[in-house]
């Protein structure tokens, strides 16, 4: 692609109409500070290929007959890979007619041999339920010659017999593949003995911990497959990411062919950065930017532009909706203008909302990452992102839910005061320049292919020939044995466990365990209210006992911390302190999987780790001043797992030369910890959350013995003297979901990204956008962190 | 390699339930007559266990093309040989084929598995069946010592229903029948067997049964319907882990409750078919008690003979029934009777239902209907309509009903009489002011 920086008065009325708007919201401000990119993506052309001639005529002619006459490049050139028998995985932005690519191949055999089965995955029960529509309506044009039914929780049980029957494609998630079909097989025998494709859509949905359960699910699927004499073919389909074609054929195992010609034509559309103006730059604090994209949004509604409002998370959802929908009132005897629309709505509501987008009644909606994937709503005038999505990826996807075919629309991104938002806004070269994110995952990650070897034996007795992922399937069996999950008869394993292991298994279950927070304020008035969630991970550090927590901006006082039902009583107070949770965590080597030594002196290495962590207690910190006002203990319990790492080891001679005092250097390291965590984060293109930071010494040998009396009493003064500092950044999940080997790879470009980040931001002596909030560190750390960032990659 | 193995969460074993010890008392004990192979009374000191459990159980090892497996005859003097009654077997059955009225195709069928949830990995690794034979029941048990012996198993069992083709379980159609197909499906060479017809006899042992007993487990069944004692007896959840514990060594003796469990469920069965069978062909002699009838009435009207449904109704009325059952009875008869178009039996029947309950308000509201529309007396059903509120009003005064039920039914009642008082011809102000509304 190619961007234009001009910004040359244009004949078309919509971008003339966002010029003005632009105009309007910066009036205020010194425009270059708070515009910090205004980029103009022009329009694209269609590429349009016949359809190819092997098409049956019916199936041509329901296409005809629905307006489509021809094919853009890319679903011609993948339905002829498909034709072909190869696998194939097609890049496909939001918009591009990706359902196309894979039903014309997948139709055209059904219809040519009705035994023919396919299996469809999506990452969510409504994107199944999106495309059902649009298959039914192909198989009325049809006949009704094909059966294609959704298969997932809420499927009654008196039609699934006639779905594992009847049902040509069957519309399912991993998750039901993993618990409900597989274990099943035997009452699939029809569907397996004729499966000839297998779609996966939102390819790149299936990164980290959820990729790599996938992984292990599908060479479940493969191995049943086989067992009843079927291979089929893969058809994925992905958003725009770096490595499509390695994620695709790290998932399915085999090669893949890539198509990433896009022949789908697009609109000129405007791309702008926003960043919030400050109001205290010494404390690098910027206005609200959730108030910020309310006033964009309410500008572009002002003007009747059809506008989506992103938001990271559900409450935000709620807020910016609370302020649209007061600005917006809906007119008597109307619809509601703007909508709200997010996981938690109910299926009928979420289906009128989006058909309000498509024919327009609905003005405005603001969504969480609910409607980036491919749910058909058309396309609008306007996208707002209330905050940076997380990856470049994701960026482009909420982008493009704005683009009309023809015709002009616009991006705005809204930078919130966090690290990557601020070196996003900051840096819109890096932005617009660089490929999206790598999508990465570990499918041989031993806890997780394990679980999945118990389920693969509960479905098919294994054999010690088999091949299930890189691993000595014989010795892993044999110790599967000894703990008394499988036994060996006849040469085969065979699961011996009254339970049925897929029940334990979630293929999600990093994020599935949250604390619900429950006000308990006023309880005379209604009782108690749940005001919110935090996820297992955070709950820890947010609502330990005696925590500040805060919400929508007013105080809680958490009461009670139920860990076992998950729950957390809090009460409404107003202090002048908010709390901040010592975590002690603890990183000890296990095994060096690489090791090199860099400028520094110091090194870089990746291998496995055992991390310990507990929350130990708590500061309470008074605001403004950020004065320490006291601080209290806590027992919760502690966590270990064993995963993998990235580390920097910066040398005692190193530190030594450098011009600043000990404590000032002690900061300095947590400083740059802190702003490396968050780019890695950026170059991983995964969560905040799946990526945990710590510092310890550098142990005299890798190899020696684990002894925990080290561990036992935490050391609580700040001050403590490293001599030769570990910088770990270790993958938040046991056995790990493999990032620390391409940290260990691009360590470079981490290391330049990371000056960079810390040198361009405008604060003074280091803010929450670099190397932390600046109350706990040092005046120096900003610099610290620089001095040792300019030796490593001098 | 190792070590990192030790490490894994996924490969801890898994926590398990202390072992399941022999309920005491519980041994192996010949209590049936007419055994063929008593059990040796010495257990040989064999190296391999499975061998041994053939020296204690008595049972053989038979070979087949696909392998070994054990098995194990016996036969019961009790239950006795019955030849069901067609009519009987209608009720059951809509369409019978002719074979299922032959009690020479019968077979009767219980499995124990590794597991209770089902899926591919459950195993039925002990396959009990009988049928009728010298004026008693033969029982033959197929057991795999492992899980390589299953499709030699599986081979046996299907010629085995390849003679008889009338398969007869308890809870088989949902549980056994669906694993023993999977196991078929499973072995990717040996067909599943197809049986002309499968009676099941879960559904109407809870017809006839389960408001007498709460619940319709089979060793409940035989104990007080068929007035059995099985003394001693596994509770069928450990069944999985003795089994499972087995394969994993442990000694034979504890499998042997396994395959008496197994026999005892199949001799409950055969009785328990014979005892529905013979009721449902002669409730009228054979009925003991007015629950029974209750349940051969229901499963009567069910499958369409009302005449005869009615005629139950009314002696299991006669007989000493609970109220709830009662109650029950009289409204289905009511229903009948007026499906008959006997309103005198009818409305006796709903005179006496009436009275404060969902039934009884019920009871009034068939009353007015039958006044209104069939006696054409809209002064008769007005004056049902006045006692079926004054009945409410006095239940709410009581607090003898919720709210929501009574404004519920007063609504019904109410528009019932405004209805019919505007049928009379009365003003209908006058009607609205005679009628104070009770609040």
């Amino acid at each position: 692609m190619t961007f234009s920086e001009s910004l040359a008065p244009r004949s078309v009325a919509a971008l003339d109409t966002i010029q003005e708007i632009l105009g309007t919201l910066v009036a205020r401000y010194r425009k270059d500070a708070v515009l910090t990119a205004v980029r103009q993506i022009p329009a694209r052309e269609a590429k349009f290929r016949p359809i190819p001639g092997w098409v049956t005529s019916a199936l041509s002619g329901a296409y005809r007959a629905k307006g489509i006459q021809h094919l853009y490049s890319h679903q011609a050139l993948t339905a002829e890979l498909v034709h072909d028998g190869k696998n194939v995985v097609v890049v496909t932005p939001t918009a591009s007619g990706k359902t196309l690519c894979y039903n014309l191949p997948v139709l055209n055999a059904v219809l040519e041999n009705p035994d023919t089965r396919a299996l469809y995955l999506f990452p969510t029960k409504a994107l199944a339920q999106d495309q059902l529509a649009e298959l039914h309506d192909l198989s009325k044009r049809l006949d009704d010659r094909f059966g294609v039914f959704t298969y997932d929780g809420d499927t009654p049980s008196d039609a699934r017999k006639a779905i594992r029957e009847r049902g040509h494609v069957v519309l399912t998630n991993p998750d039901m593949l993993h618990t409900g079909i597989l274990p099943h097989h035997t009452k699939w025998m029809r569907l397996f003995e004729n499966l000839r494709y297998i779609v996966i859509d939102e390819l790149h949905t299936y990164r980290g911990v959820f990729g790599s359960h996938l992984a292990n699910v599908l060479r479940r699927l493969r191995r049943v497959a086989r067992f009843y004499g079927s291979n089929p073919q893969f058809i994925c389909c992905s958003a725009t990411i770096a490595n499509p074609g390695e994620l695709a054929s790290q998932l399915v195992e085999q090669e893949v062919e890539v198509v990433e010609e896009n022949g789908a034509p697009a609109g000129e559309k405007l791309f702008v950065f926003y960043n919030p103006p400050m109001v205290n730059r010494n404390l690098g604090i910027r206005r609200s930017y959730i108030n910020e994209s309310t006033r964009v949004a309410k500008e572009l509604l002002a003007r009747k532009l059809q506008t989506i409002i992103f938001a990271n998370s559900r409450l935000h959802t709620e807020v910016l909706l609370t302020y649209l929908q007061q600005a917006n009132p809906s007119k008597p005897g109307q619809a509601e203008p703007i909508r709200g629309y997010r996981g938690g709505y109910l299926p009928g509501e979420r289906r009128e909302i989006e058909r309000g987008l498509r024919d327009g009644r609905i003005l405005g909606v603001v969504t969480t990452t609910a409607l980036e994937l491919g749910i058909d709503i058309g396309s609008l005038d306007a996208c707002v992102m209330a905050g940076y999505p997380g990856s470049i990826a994701s960026t482009w996807q909420r982008a493009g839910r704005a683009g009309r075919r023809s015709g002009s629309s616009c991006a705005i991104f809204v930078a919130s005061s966090a690290p990557l938002d601020q070196f996003i806004v900051q840096h819109p070269d890096y932005f617009f320049g660089s490929s999206p994110e790598h999508a990465h995952i570990q499918p041989d990650n031993l806890e997780i292919l394990v679980n999945h070897l118990k389920c693969a034996a509960f479905e098919l007795p294994l054999s010690p020939e088999e091949r299930f992922g890189n691993v000595d399937l014989a010795a892993l069996c044999e110790q599967l044995g000894e703990a008394g999950f499988i036994h060996k008869s006849g040469g085969n394993w065979h699961w011996v466990q009254e339970a049925y292991p897929a029940d334990t298994i979630s293929l999600r279950s990093v994020t599935s365990d949250n604390f619900v927070i429950i006000n308990t304020t006023g309880e005379e008035n209604g009782g108690p209210e749940a005001i919110g969630e935090v996820d297992f991970s955070s709950a820890l550090t947010t609502v330990h006992p005696k925590a500040i927590y805060i919400h929508q901006g007013q105080q809680y006082h958490v009461e009670r911390l139920d860990f076992d039902k998950r729950k957390a009583y809090v009460k409404r107070v107003n202090v002048d302190y908010y709390t901040d949770a010592i975590r002690y965590t603890q990183v000890r080597v296990l095994e060096i999987a690489e090791e090199q030594s860099i400028h520094g002196p110091a090194a870089r290495a990746h291998g496995d780790v055992l991390v310990r962590s507990q929350v130990i207690g708590f500061k309470k910190i008074k605001f403004f001043t950020n004065e320490n006002v006291g601080s209290g203990k806590l027992e919760l319990p502690e966590n270990e797992m064993h995963t993998t790492a990235f580390w920097l080891t910066l040398g005692h001679s190193l530190l030594v030369e450098l011009p600043f005092t000990l404590s000032e250097r002690q900061s300095g390291i947590f400083g740059l910890l802190y702003a490396l965590g968050s780019m890695a984060t950026l170059l991983l293109m995964c969560d905040r959350r799946d990526l945990g930071t710590a510092v310890g010494e550098r142990p005299p040998s890798a190899a020696s013995e684990i002894n925990w009396e080290d561990f036992a009493a935490p050391r609580t003064s700040d001050i403590t003297e490293f001599f030769e500092p570990n910088l770990y950044l270790y993958d938040a999940y046991p056995g790990g979901i493999g990032f620390s080997e391409p940290l260990y790879r691009i360590s470079n470009l981490l290391l330049e990204r990371t000056s960079e980040l810390i040198s361009a931001c405008p604060c003074d002596n280091g803010c929450p956008s670099c190397v932390g909030p600046a109350g706990d560190r040092s005046e120096r750390t900003k610099n610290v962190a620089l001095a040792i960032l300019g030796r490593l990659c001098a | 390699m190792q070590d990192q193995f030790r490490r894994l969460k996924a490969l801890r074993p898994p926590s398990l339930p202390p072992p399941s010890p022999t309920p005491s008392g519980l041994q192996w004990q010949p209590a049936i007559p007419h055994i063929h192979a008593e059990p040796s009374q010495v257990a040989l000191a064999l190296p391999d266990q499975p061998d041994r459990l053939a020296q204690i159980l008595g049972a053989s090892a038979k070979t087949n093309q696909y392998g070994d497996h054990l098995s194990l005859h016996c036969w019961f003097g009790e239950p006795a040989r019955f030849a069901p009654d067609l009519r009987a077997l209608q009720l059951l059955m809509p369409d019978v084929p002719k074979e299922v009225a032959d009690p020479e195709q019968w077979i009767f069928l219980d499995t124990e598995t590794t597991g209770l949830a089902g899926g591919s990995g459950t195993y039925a690794f002990l396959v009990g069946i009988a049928w009728w034979e010298g004026g008693g029941l033969e029982v033959e048990q197929f057991f795999m010592r492992d899980f390589s012996e299953e499709c030699s198993l599986l081979s046996a069992l299907a010629e085995r229903l390849a003679e008889r083709r009338v398969l007869v379980t308890f809870n088989g159609k949902s549980f056994d029948w669906p694993l023993l197909e999977t196991r078929y499906r499973m072995s990717r060479k040996i067909p599943p067997p197809t049986p002309r017809a499968h009676l099941d006899f879960l559904h109407p042992a809870r017809n006839l049964w389960r408001l007498r007993l709460g619940s319709v487990r089979l060793s409940q069944l035989e104990r007080h319907v068929l007035g059995w004692d099985r003394g001693a007896d596994l509770m069928s959840d450990l069944i999985p882990r003795i089994y499972l514990d087995f394969v994993r060594g442990a000694p034979p003796e504890r499998l042997i409750p396994v395959f008496h469990h197994n026999q005892m469920d199949l001799r409950g069965l055969a009785g328990l078919s014979s005892r529905i069978l013979s009721l449902l062909s002669d409730a009228e002699t054979l009925g003991q008690d007015g629950l029974e009838l209750f349940g051969v009435s229901r499963i009567c009207e069910r499958r369409g003979d009302a005449t005869r449904a009615r005629k139950l109704y009314e002696r299991s009325i006669a007989s000493v029934l609970p109220m709830e059952t009662d109650r029950a009875a009289r409204r289905s008869l009511a229903r009948l009777a007026k499906r008959d178009g006997d309103f005198a039996v009818a409305c006796e029947l709903w005179r006496n239902a009436s009275g404060n309950s969902r039934q009884g308000y019920e009871a009034y509201e068939q009353l007015a209907i039958y006044h209104e529309h069939k006696a054409r007396d809209p002064h008769q059903a007005r004056e049902v309509v006045r006692q079926a509120l004054d009945e409410l009003r006095r239940a709410n005064h009581t607090g003898a009903i919720t709210p929501g039920a009574y404004r519920e039914i007063r609504e019904r009642f109410e528009h019932r009489l405004v209805r019919l008082e505007r049928k009379s011809g009365r003003p209908l102000l006058d009607v609205l002011a005679a009628e104070p509304s009770g609040e």
